[in-house]
């Protein structure tokens, strides 16, 4: 695992600004470590060779002070990491947001879940990453060799001692690093699928009362959990070995370093003075990198936050360059004087599979046309193609002009499953279209035959209406934006699945009324009333369409 | 309800005899490294009077055996910790999960899946850290913060007094600024995170939608303006809370100072010798680090409050049983045959949450419905008509008011589980267990052959797909991951078959299916379900079927009889339900 990502530092301007910072950071909190050893090693001797307390009184002020400033340093370090987290985590969620907004369809590898994690939870674990982990990393780098070189120029045997001793640690981490990532590498999955044991007895609970099967769990969660104790301690006893070496590597260098100043200081070689200001200073030569060890579980969930959302943003800009190909396919297709919408020669390929293969299609307006056909046919992927969601040879042109890629201007579309966003049925149905005169609003909820108030709630993906209300206000959606932009095109993926047959004949008569004001309808359906009402069915055949 | 919150906390921690051990391990620990840093200041103070070598001997042992003994114990101590910690966890999980059993499931306030069974998991879990978070490190802090000031007592009394105000003033300020930073946090931050995270989750989950719409750069400026907000929050605590830790930065010191203010005049006066004056100046530093435990501990503490709490909320302690146990249990109806269920003015509602003051409103309020053997009855209705409030109902999952009788016999009158005996449920989205498809059956009926389970795969139509699968092996994924909807209702019917339920209810069966789909999975179901028992369809939709022998409209938990769906085959003699 690296400890920084390059490509953070390189992309990320508050990632730059956040190291220069705490670099700053890192030289006061090392002057103000020296000064305070200092200070206090000369008072502790001074006041041994009968210092008077008027001559110690400049001594105390800059213990003091020195000890003040090392605390507005760790404040100042708080500060920073947080802002520094937050700004990171900003431009990355920006970033991350408009390069998939370039791709509406996914990203491969990355489903919605992962990407929300990402976003959400992913992206809060550079909070640990920066306030803790990284502070400490830019320490050990600049603080630690600071504090060597001053306990060097004072006593050299001494620098030598820490020297030597400080390079075994990252050496033994690494020894260690690695037999307990073969351990728990074996581990792992008994691990997980263990530690998941509780979550599925109070998952499953009611299924397991269903069939009388609950009393008898109360005995295997104690086994289960045993289980995760015994193998946990397996991995733990050599994870904190980890730790073991860092205290013993330091508090051995403070042992080494006060027996080897005690018994040159018997023989006269050294000043008390010498002696107690190494002795102080020793510590601290190590606590950064003690803490580094401490906030290492931190450090490796940030690490790998920030290395998927660069993942994501790579493989989502990659893919963006071929997007605005205008004028793909062929451009003859362009004819004039043609009123409707014309799809030629359209392919399009999910993954290995070529779904639609050369499909055709001439819609004039006021046409309904209904498509039909299996599941998994490409009903669903012939209208993403429309709307630029996949990617396709051929062309579409609409009143004889070639749409490019993205160019979805002329249709207005509700897709399979409802999406609501919370706010209110007004609010969705309005959506992007929000400055549209309250007439079209009223008139699209007319059409889809949503009986709601504008004003009624809608929670967080359509919680709180019913499935059928949701697929009505999602028609009505799209009627809206056909009605407020005066689009030519309406696309409707299923929009009567969860009606009832009266509702659906209802809606039939309607959507007829729409086209008949010069639109052209694409539907999909499975159900006869609205297959029925169509000019002219196409009916999809796997991949030869 | 504090007094439930505290008996969970209670719950969490070991008894004495398991954590003597690591609390030894841990006092010696903090102890070796005070030791150690007086141990080297003596050390080097005493040989700078040059004595002979000899004299130093003691002193160069003890600085060697406490760098020792700090790692040593140290490593022991966080093994064993960890240790009695998990041993306790298993005594956590178990207890929570008997309090959940008698009010489970209607009465949880846990949610059954997703994120917020995660999160209550998570906040049960927690609860190990009280130890080793917690009571640990505060029992062995304070204990070696207690010796060592003692023992500076004993070299300068003054001292002793100068080192304990510091530590006072310091930790408790720390304290305070740390306390109000965190009630900061939760007030203003956690609202504030979790809107962010909502309009991500929004804006990912409906991106097609808002790209489609032109919407997606007002969703982003939307996100963008949460992250500011939020941004400015955190900023906030993170300059509070770094406060608190500077101030205990600050201590070490302030402490240093004041003890050597103390002890200057006592070596002036020679009453302590120039040793002692460097232990006691030293000292204070390696005090003030084993201070800075105490403000760990408290904020570690506020969480695993706040999980206690949660936990408490979630699992009421002393609720009355939902629904209640009979005092003296009725024998319930004999025979393999499926019993005639009646059901007369029933009314039910929803155990009101522990958030909540008095009982919700009914979500049924008068339905009769009768189910002779073998008869196939549809309930339908729109969402939250109270659907599957009868069917919980009918499992013996709620309570009832109004009469339901197998074959003559009060369901209140039994125990629970006999009814659960009768009355199967297949629920709208079923908990499949992370295991593979023989697990997921066998739980059903552990007597069960591999050639069995094939035979019921076979009626539910699964037999193929399993066998493309590798067989009975095949793995089903996290809460059903490998399994679209429909396959995960027919593995579920198969586990309800294999238990022989003489009545089956099916909530919602083709909820999570496509609707291209959902029509023939009905079907299958209702075939595999055979001719002799009796089956109960709750459904939101219309359910196009020809083989229902009634129907029971709920509208607003009132139920009447309604009309055999449009498409039922004509000559089917239709009855009334009830």
């Amino acid at each position: 695992m690296k400890p920084l990502d390059p490509r953070l530092v390189g992309r990320s301007r508050a990632a730059r600004w956040f190291l220069l910072a705490g670099g700053v950071l890192a030289v006061a909190q090392a002057a103000s470590a020296v000064a305070f050893a200092w200070a206090l090693a000369a008072l502790v001797s001074g006041f041994i060779g009968g210092m008077a307390m008027p001559e110690a009184t400049p001594l105390l002020a800059v213990l003091l002070s020195a000890a003040s400033m090392r605390a507005l340093a760790a404040w100042c370090w708080d500060v920073v990491g947080s802002a520094g987290a937050m700004r990171v985590k900003a431009e990355l969620r920006d970033e991350l947001l408009r390069a998939l907004a370039t791709r509406p369809s996914g990203v491969p590898g990355f489903p919605t879940a992962r990407i929300a994690t990402l976003l959400g939870p992913g992206l809060d674990a550079l909070d640990e990453y920066f306030g803790r982990y990284l502070p400490q990393l830019v320490l050990t780098v600049v603080a630690t060799p600071i504090c060597i070189v001053a306990a060097w120029v004072a006593d050299p045997l001494s620098g030598v001692v820490l020297v030597v001793v400080l390079p075994l640690i990252p050496v033994f981490m690494a020894l260690i690093g690695m037999a307990t990532a073969a351990v728990q590498r074996r581990q792992w999955e008994s691990l997980a699928s263990l530690s998941r044991g509780f979550l599925e007895v109070v998952g499953g609970l009611s299924t397991l009362l269903l069939f009388g099967r609950a009393e008898r769990q109360v005995a295997r969660i104690r086994e289960v959990t045993d289980e995760y104790r015994a193998r946990t301690m397996r991995v733990l006893r050599i994870t904190f070995l980890s730790g073991f070496t860092l205290e013993f590597a330091a508090s051995l260098s403070v042992a080494l370093v006060a027996v080897s100043i005690g018994l040159r200081l018997v023989a006269g070689d050294l000043a008390l003075m010498t002696g107690l200001f190494v002795l102080v200073l020793a510590p601290d030569v190590f606590l950064p990198i003690r803490n580094v060890g401490a906030a290492f579980h931190a450090s490796a969930a940030g690490v790998t936050a920030s290395g998927d959302a660069l993942d994501l943003l790579a493989i989502a800009e990659g893919g963006t360059p071929h997007a605005p190909a205008a004028g793909r396919g062929d451009a003859r297709a362009a004819h004039g004087t043609d009123e409707g919408l014309r799809v030629r020669g359209m392919r399009v390929r999910r993954g290995e599979r070529v779904v639609l293969d050369g499909l055709g299609l001439e819609a004039e307006p006021g046409e309904i046309i209904a498509i039909t056909g299996e599941s998994g046919s490409g009903k669903s992927t012939l209208l993403a193609a429309l709307l630029g969601f996949a990617e396709f040879d051929g062309s579409v042109s609409i009143g004889g002009r070639v749409l490019t890629r993205g160019d979805r201007g002329s249709f207005a579309w509700a897709g399979q499953a409802p999406v609501l966003l919370a706010g209110t049925v007004a609010g969705n149905v309005r959506l992007g279209d929000e400055g549209a005169a309250p007439a079209v609003l009223e008139e699209a909820l007319r059409v889809a035959g949503v009986e709601l108030d504008p004003a009624h709630p809608v929670g967080s993906d359509g919680s709180g209406l019913s499935g059928g209300q949701a697929q009505r206000v999602a028609t009505a959606r799209a009627v809206h934006r056909l009605l407020a932009r005066d689009s030519r095109v309406l696309l409707l993926d299923e929009p009567t699945s969860a009606q009832d047959p009266q509702r659906e004949e209802e809606f039939a008569v309607r959507l007829r009324e729409l086209a008949a004001e010069g639109r052209i309808v694409l539907v999909t359906t499975h159900r006869r009333t609205l297959a029925a009402i169509a000019d002219r069915v196409l009916e999809l055949t796997g991949s030869h369409a | 309800m504090p007094e439930s919150f505290r008996s969970v906390l209670v719950g969490a921690i070991p008894p004495l005899r398991r954590l003597a051990v690591p609390l030894l391990l841990g006092i010696a620990s903090a102890g070796s490294s005070v030791a150690l840093l007086a141990c080297s200041a003596w050390l080097i103070a005493r040989a700078a009077e040059q004595p002979p070598v000899l004299y130093l001997s003691l002193g160069i042992v003890g600085v060697r055996a406490f760098a020792l003994g700090r790692a040593v114990f140290r490593y022991l101590e966080r093994l064993t910790g960890h240790d009695v910690s998990f041993r306790q966890l298993a005594e956590v999980r178990a207890g929570i999960f008997e309090r959940m059993l008698p009010v489970a499931p209607d009465a949880l306030a846990t949610s059954r899946r997703g994120e917020l069974l995660a999160r209550f998991v998570g906040d049960v879990d927690e609860l190990q850290n009280v130890v080793l978070r917690v009571v640990q490190p505060l029992v062995s802090a304070l204990v070696v913060l207690v010796a060592a000031v003692a023992g500076i007592a004993l070299l300068a009394p003054g001292s002793a007094v100068a080192v304990l105000a510091c530590l006072i003033a310091g930790v408790g300020l720390t304290l305070i600024v740390q306390r109000a930073a965190a009630m900061r946090a939760e007030r203003t931050l956690a609202p504030l995170r979790g809107e962010l995270q909502a309009a991500v989750l929004e804006h990912a989950r409906a991106l097609e939608v808002l790209v489609a719409f032109d919407a997606a750069g007002a969703g982003r400026a939307h996100i963008d303006r949460l992250g500011a907000r939020l941004a400015r929050a955190t900023r906030a605590r993170a300059a509070a809370s770094g406060a608190a830790s500077a101030v205990m930065s600050a201590v070490g010191g302030g402490t240093v100072a004041a003890s050597l203010l103390a002890a200057a005049p006592l070596l002036e006066s020679g009453r302590i010798d120039g040793p002692a004056f460097a232990v006691l100046c030293l000292v204070p530093l390696a005090i003030a680090e084993v201070a800075a435990a105490v403000p760990l501990a408290a904020s570690s503490f506020g969480l695993v409050r706040s999980s206690a709490d949660r936990v408490a909320n979630a699992v009421p302690g002393h609720v009355p049983e939902v629904p209640a146990r009979p005092a003296h249990p009725a024998a319930p109806p004999a025979g393999d045959a499926p019993p005639a269920l009646a059901l007369r003015g029933i009314r039910a509602h929803w155990p009101a949450g522990p958030a909540e003051t008095g009982a919700r409103p009914a979500a049924l309020v008068d339905v009769d419905l009768d189910v002779a053997p073998g008869e196939r009855v549809l309930v339908r209705g729109p969402s939250g008509a109270g659907k599957t409030t009868l069917a919980h109902v009918l499992v013996a999952f709620l309570a009832y008011e109004g009469s339901y009788r197998l074959d003559g016999v009060e369901a209140s009158s039994l125990v629970p589980e006999a009814v659960r005996r009768i009355v199967g449920l297949v629920e709208q989205r079923p908990w499949l267990f992370d295991e593979d498809v023989r697990q997921n059956l066998l739980f059903a009926r552990d007597t069960a052959s591999d050639g069995e389970l094939l035979e019921v795969l076979e009626r539910v139509g699964l037999r193929r797909w399993v066998e493309e699968r590798g067989g009975l092996g095949a793995k089903v994924g996290e809460q059903g991951a490998l399994v679209s909807g429909g396959q995960a209702q027919r593995i579920a019917l198969a586990r309800a078959l294999l238990a022989d339920f003489p009545v089956l209810v099916l909530d919602e069966p083709t909820a999570s299916v496509d609707p291209e789909r959902a029509d023939s999975l009905l079907r299958d179901l209702l075939d595999a379900a055979g001719a002799q028992r009796s089956v109960i369809i709750v459904s939101h939709g219309e359910v196009p079927f020809d083989s229902i022998d009634r129907v029971l409209e709920v509208r607003a938990g009132v139920g009447v009889a309604g009309a055999v769906a449009s498409q039922a085959i004509p000559g089917r003699p239709l009855r009334p339900a009830s």
